[in-house]
Parts: structure tokens; C-alpha cells; sequence
């Protein structure tokens, strides 16, 4: 972990911070805050790297003020970094993770969870990348005027678009010609094949498991890794126990046991974390919070992964496909 | 550019537009060396979808200024100096863009934006126009309340220039005792030589003057000929008006091309503006005094609205996330 950068795809905290303190960072510690998953000395403790925070307003906000909510929760990311420059820096390309590790800092990084937060709206689109947005997930827990979440798949949402409408495939192609990474997580299993065909850059999950091991519709059936495999894309596994073996009782090993899988079905090349910490209420027995990173890799190096397999689901793996992104964006 | 072509720059040739008072070759016949483009949407869309249709007209104007190699767009007063293209700078035309959310006001000053003008012709929660077509928010005897201190000093942090064209005179009288930097009228004229509600009255030219703020006349007929069709000279009436009352030092151009139709003989676009300049040389203004109209006056002001934002990043900032 000390040589290649620990990048997890997804976590919560503005979420927190918006609900416990109304983004009033004047008012909390950083270092210290001790009623989250996450704070800076657990994630200098964890050695985590790089982070994707999530820029989230919630799916009731969706036709109503979604967009300013958004904007909020990306400014608040913005001056999380301007208020502890010492330990975070944002990053808004795959060279400014590396930059920023070589500096001993936290990437710090933004990923808006659910297309209803861009309204339907190219334009706005485009200005989210250009405030340093990095990934979009087309859906959260809802559908948006041209996408299916996965609520479609457990038969409480109506199939509105069967999968992806002609506006989404527009999304799917200004996102690859923007350089704007497509997450996967949240969405129908249609969207899934439909995205793992249409886009010319390969896709992330930034917070989905495998369906084999847990059949909860938010994770990756077999034949799907199979597909983010060949495109050269990545699963950053989310260690949610209701995701890892749905149940309420889970620890470390079952969340290794999700790595081993995906490993054995589609190939080292695709695994990542995605924690999804601070935007769960149950992890997982050892992985308590952002700190116990590292007794994961303990665990995996236990079940002999090699030096070279634990290092591209670290980071070199997520490295590659933004790397790819950019230059399909160009 | 919305209306007529639904933002679609494919369609559409910017160095000759047939329906519009503007375009790029009409802009170099008129010597324009830069340009605040104004991100409008309509008060109706207050409360409404006003943030994402305002994130359109940014979009749009990044799009125009990247696309065509006559525009640079710039964010800074050394920028607009060095350019040696027409610089672009955008502004928002109405406080009801933000949706009284001081975050939102952040991020478009981060894409860009430069400045703000506090209303349109409706009240926001937090400030009052000089229109009376809405109903809404009606303000009492607070025409800026205490969130609409909160946003004056944000964009004095920040850097944004205040525009009170369109702010009623209440408003704007809180604002000139609030702001910390000069603040600007980016398109009104002189109430004195046409009353009208969108017109700057002589106390507040004396207090802008005071302040070191700019009025950038407005050269649209209704504001200039009080509802006659105006030509040159009673444009130029108004410039002699202010600089008698406020000093050649106040003043600037703000045309309000293509936000309003119908302006005075001899200024009907663009590609006019030389027209005005050469009937103020023959009422004697000086070379220094126009060269400070054309353009040294706005960029005075922004520097100072520069420094002010820099000074005071040790004052902290504000923490309020919304009204």
C-alpha cells in the first residue's frame, strides 16, 4: 500500500456532513469527527489514498431543486479540500492521483450519484464536469426520464425505459466524449448490458458486489463481469453486509470471499473498493470503518493474491480505466 | 440563442446572425474588445428549474467563447488586458439563479461567472426589483434582508461583481452601504433625463460616484428616449448627464443588445458604437475621458473588486449554506 495508491470509488461523508451539520465545516472537525465511518486519521490509519466522495441529493429531490442540492454537495467537497489542504488535495484526472500520493495526500475526488441530479440536461452535465465531477451514476434508487435503476428488477419500480431511452444513449455519449466515467451501480441489469455495449470507454461499478455469492439486484451477476471484463472495466466491491451476504451479520471474510470470486470469474483485472462507507448503516465485522482497509489486504494476501493482483485492486486497476476515459475523451 | 436556436451552436453561424443586433463581424465593426454575455432565464422560473436553465446559458456561453477563435473567455481584469481576441465574461441576470443558495452562487463563480445582477424584474426572497410585474416576495421595509447581506458580502469574497440594474432603489441603497467593493449598474441610463424605473436617479449616481462604482448606460430607446425612438444625441445627453453629476470616471457602455428591441437611429446594433463615441469627442470629452468609458473605468472596478476578494480571504467565509 505503500506503493501503489489505495483509491476506494465510493463514500458518503458529505452526505453525513450535509445531515449532522447543515455543511457548516466550521462547526466539525475533520480530523477527529468520531460519530461517522470516516475522518482523516482513520483514513491516514486505513491508508487510504485516493476517495470518490459522493455529491448525493436524494431521489425526492428529483423535478424539484435536485440541481441546487447537488451543487451544494459539490461545494461542499470543494471546501472540505480548501479547509484541510495540509491532508487533501482534489484531484480531477488520473495524474492528479498520483501527483497528490506522491505528496502524501488524500486525492480527494467527486462522483454525483443519480442522473436525476443533472436534469435531464447536457448543459448541466458539461458544468459538472467542469466543477471537477468525475463519475455520474445514471440512476440512484429511482428511474430518471431515461434510465431503469434496480428497483426495476426487484418489481417495485415500473420498467419506464426498458433500460436506457434514445436521450440516455445521448447521455452515454457526451459522458465518453466529455472524459465523464459511467457508474453502473444502482442501475437495471438492462442499463448494464445496454451501457456495457453502447459506450466507446470502458465503465465502473463504484459500489456493487457479485450477485453469485449474494443474489441482491444492486450486485453484478456472472455473465455482467464477464462483459466488464472484456470491456476493461472495474467493480469496486461495496462491503454493505445486506450486499455482501444478505444478511445482517457479516465480516471480513465474506467481503474477501466477493474479491476471490470476482476474481475467479472475470480475472484480477476488474476488482476495485468501493466501500460505500458513511452511506450504510452495517459494515461488516473488521471493517468497522475506513481504517481497516489495510486487514482486508492482509486477508487477501493470506489467500495468496500476488503482489501484482493486490496492487490493481488497490489502484492500478482504476488508474487504467480512467486513464482510458481520458483518452477516449480526446 | 436559446430562442431562436434552442442553444444549438451547429445550427447557427455566430460571424453573421440574420435575426439579432449582435454578431462577431458586426462586434469588430463596432471595435467591441469585450463582452459580458448575460446567463438569463425568465422569473417564472423562479423556484422552479431557474439553477438548471441558468447552468444552460453558462454552458452556452463557454461553448460560444471555446468555439469561435475571435472570442477568448476571461475571468480576470489582467485577463481581459492581455487578450488579444474579444473576451468573453459571463453574468447572471437575476438572484432568482441562485435559488438563495450561497453554494450555488460558489460553483458559478468557479465556472466562470463574474458577475450578478441581484434581481430581474421579480423579487427574490432576499431583495427587491425595481418591477412590480410579480407578486412574490414582496418586500416590506427590508429591501435586502439579512441573507441579502449575506450574498453581497459571499460575492465581495468571491470576487463577483454586483450589478443593480434592475434592483429597486431600496435595494440598491442597502447594498452601496453593505458591499465592501464598487459595485456596478451594468445597463440603466439617468433617471434625470428620462424618469424610468430601470434609470439610476442623481443621489445615487452621487453615491455610486462616492463608492467608486460604474453605470454602464443603457442604450435601449425606451430608457434613453422615455418612449420616442431616441437618436445619438439624446444617448449622448445621458453620458454628459452623469459625468456632470458622477464624473467621467463612472461611466460605461452597457448596449442591452439583444435583450430589448427598439433603440435609437444610428445605434441599431452592434456595429454602432463608434457612431456614439465620435458624437461625444465633438461635445468636447476628452480622449482620456472616453478611453476610461470604453473601457479602463470597468476595469478599475474590477480590480478593485479583485483586490477586495483577495484582502479579504483572512476574514473568512461564510459558512451559510442557504437562506
Amino acid at each position: 500500500m505503500g506503493e501503489t495508491p489505495l483509491i476506494d470509488g465510493h463514500n458518503d461523508l458529505p452526505w453525513q456532513i450535509r445531515g449532522l451539520f447543515n455543511n457548516e465545516l466550521n462547526t466539525v472537525d475533520l480530523h477527529t469527527l468520531n460519530n461517522t465511518h470516516t475522518n482523516i486519521a482513520k483514513i491516514k490509519e486505513g491508508r487510504l489514498a485516493a476517495q470518490f466522495w459522493v455529491a448525493y441529493a436524494p431521489c425526492d429531490s428529483q423535478y424539484k431543486d435536485a440541481v441546487r442540492y447537488t451543487l451544494e454537495q459539490i461545494d461542499v467537497i470543494h471546501r472540505m479540500c480548501q479547509k484541510y489542504p495540509e491532508d487533501l488535495m482534489f484531484a480531477a484526472s488520473s495524474g492528479d492521483i498520483l501527483k497528490a500520493f506522491n505528496q502524501k495526500k488524500i486525492a480527494s475526488l467527486i462522483g454525483v450519484e443519480g442522473g436525476h441530479s443533472i436534469d435531464s440536461s447536457l448543459g448541466t452535465l458539461r458544468l459538472m464536469y467542469q466543477l471537477g465531477v468525475r463519475y455520474l451514476t445514471l440512476t440512484h434508487s429511482c428511474n430518471t426520464p431515461w434510465a431503469d435503476n434496480w428497483l426495476v428488477d426487484e418489481g417495485s419500480h415500473p420498467a419506464e425505459n426498458n433500460g436506457l431511452s434514445k436521450f440516455g444513449e445521448q447521455v452515454i455519449k457526451e459522458m465518453n466524449r466529455i472524459g465523464m466515467m459511467i457508474d453502473l451501480s444502482h442501475v437495471s441489469e438492462k442499463v448494464m448490458n445496454q451501457v456495457l455495449e453502447l459506450s466507446a470507454a470502458p465503465v465502473i461499478f463504484s459500489h456493487s458486489s457479485a450477485y453469485a455469492l449474494c443474489k441482491h439486484k444492486r450486485n453484478v451477476p456472472d455473465y455482467l463481469l464477464q462483459k466488464v471484463a472484456h470491456k476493461k472495466g472495474i467493480v469496486m466491491v461495496n462491503f454493505y453486509n445486506n450486499y455482501i451476504t444478505c444478511s445482517k451479520n457479516t465480516t471480513l471474510l465474506d467481503v474477501a470471499d466477493h474479491f476471490d470470486h470476482i476474481k475467479k470469474v472475470a480475472g484480477y483485472q476488474i476488482i476495485g473498493f468501493g466501500g460505500d462507507y458513511d452511506g450504510v448503516n452495517r459494515v461488516p465485522q473488521g471493517l468497522e470503518d475506513v481504517s481497516k482497509y489495510p486487514d482486508l489486504v492482509t486477508e487477501l494476501l493470506r489467500r495468496n493474491w500476488t503482489d501484482l493482483e493486490i496492487m490493481a485492486a488497490l489502484g492500478e486497476n482504476l488508474l487504467r480505466v480512467f486513464k482510458e476515459v481520458e483518452r477516449v475523451s480526446h | 440563442m436559446r430562442i431562436i436556436y434552442d442553444n444549438q451552436l451547429s445550427k447557427v453561424d455566430l460571424r453573421k446572425i440574420p435575426q439579432t443586433a449582435t454578431d462577431i463581424s458586426r462586434m469588430q465593426a463596432g471595435h467591441i474588445g469585450a463582452q459580458v454575455f448575460s446567463a438569463y432565464v425568465m422569473c417564472t422560473a423562479q423556484e422552479k428549474d431557474a439553477v438548471r436553465l441558468t447552468l444552460e446559458q453558462v454552458d452556452l456561453i463557454l461553448r460560444m467563447c471555446n468555439e469561435y477563435e475571435e472570442l477568448e473567455l476571461v475571468t480576470t481584469a489582467a485577463g481581459m488586458r492581455n487578450t488579444k481576441k474579444i473576451a468573453c465574461l459571463i453574468s447572471i441576470e437575476g438572484g432568482h439563479s441562485i435559488d438563495s443558495s450561497l453554494p450555488t452562487l460558489r460553483m458559478f463563480y468557479q465556472l466562470g461567472v463574474r458577475s450578478l445582477a441581484l434581481t430581474h424584474t421579480c423579487n427574490t426572497p432576499w431583495a427587491e426589483s425595481s418591477s412590480k410585474i410579480y407578486p412574490f416576495y414582496k418586500r416590506g421595509n427590508n429591501s435586502l434582508t439579512d441573507f441579502g447581506k449575506e450574498v453581497v458580502l459571499e460575492m465581495n469574497r468571491l470576487g463577483m461583481l454586483i450589478d443593480l440594474s434592475h434592483s429597486s432603489k431600496g435595494t440598491a441603497w442597502a447594498v452601496l452601504n453593505v458591499s465592501r467593493a464598487p459595485v456596478i449598474f451594468s445597463h440603466s441610463s439617468a433617471d434625470a433625463v428620462c424618469p424610468h424605473i430601470r434609470n439610476v436617479p442623481d443621489d445615487l449616481l452621487l453615491r455610486m460616484k462616492e463608492t467608486r462604482g460604474l453605470i454602464m448606460v443603457n442604450l435601449y430607446s425606451d430608457f434613453v428616449a422615455c418612449g420616442q425612438k431616441g437618436n445619438i444625441s439624446i444617448v449622448a445627453d445621458h453620458f454628459d448627464h452623469i459625468k456632470k453629476v458622477a464624473g467621467a470616471e463612472s461611466i460605461g457602455i452597457g448596449g442591452d443588445y439583444d435583450g430589448a428591441s427598439g433603440f435609437p437611429d444610428g445605434l441599431e446594433d452592434v456595429s454602432k458604437y463608434p457612431a456614439l463615441i465620435q458624437e461625444l469627442l465633438s461635445r468636447g470629452w476628452s480622449e482620456n475621458e472616453l478611453a476610461g468609458v470604453l473601457r479602463n473605468n470597468f476595469l478599475r472596478v474590477f480590480e478593485e473588486v479583485e483586490q477586495v476578494s483577495s484582502g479579504g480571504r483572512s476574514a473568512g467565509q461564510s459558512q451559510t449554506n442557504t437562506h
